[in-house]
């Protein structure tokens, strides 16, 4: 999948081999389930190559989520889409940083800040996260404070149209970016992704699903939000 | 149970009003004719037992509306019903009013002190453009 991953612990008592323990697992994560290697167990499950009842238990656990939120997006969501390979990285994502900072928690770590590729997870805040602008990639269009939680960004500006609305076949392009705060990186990475691919009407979605909170953007730069989204008040008259 | 059951037949008969409801439709609505006691449903977990206060879980049938089906669960403690789940109901924009209203504002680029910055997955070459690799290098 390969992507930045920046963590920030702020506990004075945690040892650095917790940090690489971090690191080994994602590599790990990326070993396993990457539709990039061929000799991977996702790449082996996608050719057919492995039976359901063969599969490692935590790629049934991914399967599991895909299948969730495919029945729930009626089909928007779909790791194997029409005419392209079984791809389930945007479960896989937020699944496997999940864990990852089960393992900081694990290590004695509270407060820390755990970044991969955009998808971020809080622990002990006050944590300010920063949304960037769909447009201006220096820019911000929110902030958002958070304690515990998760904050996962689906986007077209960095990979292009690479989210696909498995109904279509087609690339998603009815929003221009969606972000998602929930309890765990796994539901709010999904949800994101799973918006994203219902294209407008995933922003109503998104907002019914559990815990979640929603800051959608668009096509027409229309930004629609959930009243209760944690954006730092004032923010906004601060940034005239 | 025998109590139990005209309950739960209310409960349906009650439920599947707010599921029709439309202003032009008055069609009579049709009551579970009869509910499937939990015993023989693998998935209603609750105990069962005939004593008295256990919990059991009732699964209504389901029933046809004009919206499409409707179906519901109902939790008795005792003889009193402690929750209700919709196991089926339709794909309606009537179902779907229960999200949360959405505020809209005008898309604004604004500059903040932020701990951290999601965005869309970022790629290594975008990372070096990145707010989050300043962030980093101001960290370090």
């Amino acid at each position: 999948m390969g992507f930045p991953v920046s963590l920030r612990v702020d506990d004075p008592g945690v040892p650095e081999s917790a940090a690489d323990a971090v690191f080994a697992w994602l590599r790990d994560a990326d070993a396993r389930f990457s539709p990039f290697r061929p000799d991977s167990e996702v790449s082996r499950y996608g050719r057919g190559e492995l039976a359901r009842r063969e599969l490692s238990a935590d790629l049934t656990e991914v399967l599991g989520l895909c299948a969730h939120y495919r029945t729930a997006t009626g089909g928007a969501f779909d790791v194997r889409p029409p005419g392209r390979p079984f791809d389930p990285c945007a479960v896989v994502k937020g699944w496997s940083v999940q864990r990852a900072a089960a393992l900081l928690t694990a290590a004695g770590a509270r407060r820390f800040c755990l970044n991969a590729g955009g998808d971020v997870i809080t622990s002990s805040g006050p944590w300010r996260v920063g949304v960037r602008h769909p447009e201006l990639a220096d820019r911000l269009c929110t902030v958002l404070e958070l304690t515990d939680g998760a904050v996962a960004t689906s986007a077209r500006y960095e990979r292009g149209d690479h989210i696909v609305d498995g109904r279509t076949g087609l690339p998603a392009t009815g929003l221009l970016s969606v972000t998602v705060v929930a309890p765990t990186l796994t539901v709010a990475d999904a949800v994101a992704t799973a918006a994203f691919a219902l294209g407008a009407e995933g922003v109503g979605w998104a907002a019914g699903q559990d815990g979640c909170e929603v800051f959608a953007v668009d096509a027409e730069r229309r930004v629609l939000r959930t009243p209760g989204f944690p954006a730092v008040a004032g923010e906004r008259a601060a940034a005239a | 149970m025998k109590r139990a059951l005209p309950v739960l037949v209310l409960s349906v008969a009650g439920l599947i009003p707010v599921w029709r409801y439309a202003p032009s439709t008055a069609t009579t609505a049709s009551p579970a004719p009869a509910a499937t006691p939990a015993a023989s449903d693998p998935s209603a977990s609750a105990s069962s037992g005939a004593a008295s206060g256990a919990a059991a879980v009732v699964r209504g049938t389901t029933v046809d509306t004009e919206k499409g089906p409707v179906q519901v669960e109902v939790t008795f403690d005792g003889d009193t019903i402690t929750a209700v789940r919709m196991l089926q109901q339709p794909q309606h924009p009537q179902t779907a009013a229960a999200v949360p209203q959405l505020v809209e504002e005008t898309l604004a680029a604004q500059s903040a002190d932020i701990d951290t910055v999601s965005g869309a997955t970022v790629t290594s070459d975008g990372y070096r453009e990145s707010l989050q690799a300043a962030l980093d290098a101001r960290g370090a």
